[in-house]
């Protein structure tokens, strides 16, 4: 008897786990980009342009975002909560969709100034992810003021 | 739809903190529950109906029912 508790708990304890790295993922990620960023700083060397150092700073909003993420997720976890539940999904879920909806326009906006524009398509590529990156942060601020009422 | 979480909270002396962890949701839920932006799921809306002992209709009011 005492086996098959030792045995319950144990798998408790690693789904316990599980949940707490979730919640420690987003730091890992953004500890990640904000290392890849600097090492790219670095390697450019100090001599920065202005569309740089604005890639540069809407980076950091990102990782400013996901930082704003996981800690939320960390105190839901110390009051005993979930990290996660369905209004939190609902809201993640429909700021993708919306987020992925915009894009769109933003890619047909980049192919669009492509043409018009002495930017290479790396830059232009990048640009884009960066713009989709911005798009779907709006729009989960946006989603979680409004609220989510689908009747 | 409209809810009386907010009023059947405060007659049980419960905080939204209480509340959240009796139905396994995060504070957040329960406040956007209060104000009206959220509905819930069926689950949710029974577990919140079970922690105030009473039905789902006497919790949630559909339409003209307020």
């Amino acid at each position: 008897m005492l086996e098959i508790n030792n045995f319950v708990l144990g798998i408790f304890n690693i789904l316990k786990e599980c949940i707490m790295k979730k919640a420690v993922l987003v730091f890992v990620v953004a500890g990640l980009v904000l290392v890849t960023l600097s090492v790219w700083i670095y390697q450019s060397g100090f001599n920065q342009s202005f569309t740089d150092i604005s890639m540069y700073a809407v980076i950091i909003v990102i990782v400013a975002f996901a930082v704003f993420i996981g800690l939320r997720r960390l105190k839901s976890l110390k009051l005993n909560q979930p990290p996660e539940d369905e209004l939190s999904k609902k809201i993640m879920q429909k700021a993708m969709s919306l987020s992925y909806l915009i894009s769109i326009y933003l890619w047909l906006f980049m192919m669009y100034i492509s043409d018009k524009t002495a930017l290479h398509t790396h830059s232009l590529i990048g640009l884009g992810i960066l713009g989709m990156a911005v798009i779907f942060a709006v729009c989960w601020i946006v989603i979680s003021r409004i609220g989510v009422k689908d009747v | 739809m409209y809810n009386r979480i907010k009023e059947l909270r405060a007659r049980n002396n419960l905080t939204q903190d209480d509340l959240a962890n009796k139905v396994g949701v995060r504070r957040e839920t329960i406040v956007f529950l209060e104000k009206g932006k959220y509905n819930p799921s069926l689950k949710l809306a029974y577990d919140i109906s079970r922690v105030f002992n009473m039905t789902i209709e006497e919790v949630f009011l559909f339409g003209n029912e307020e």
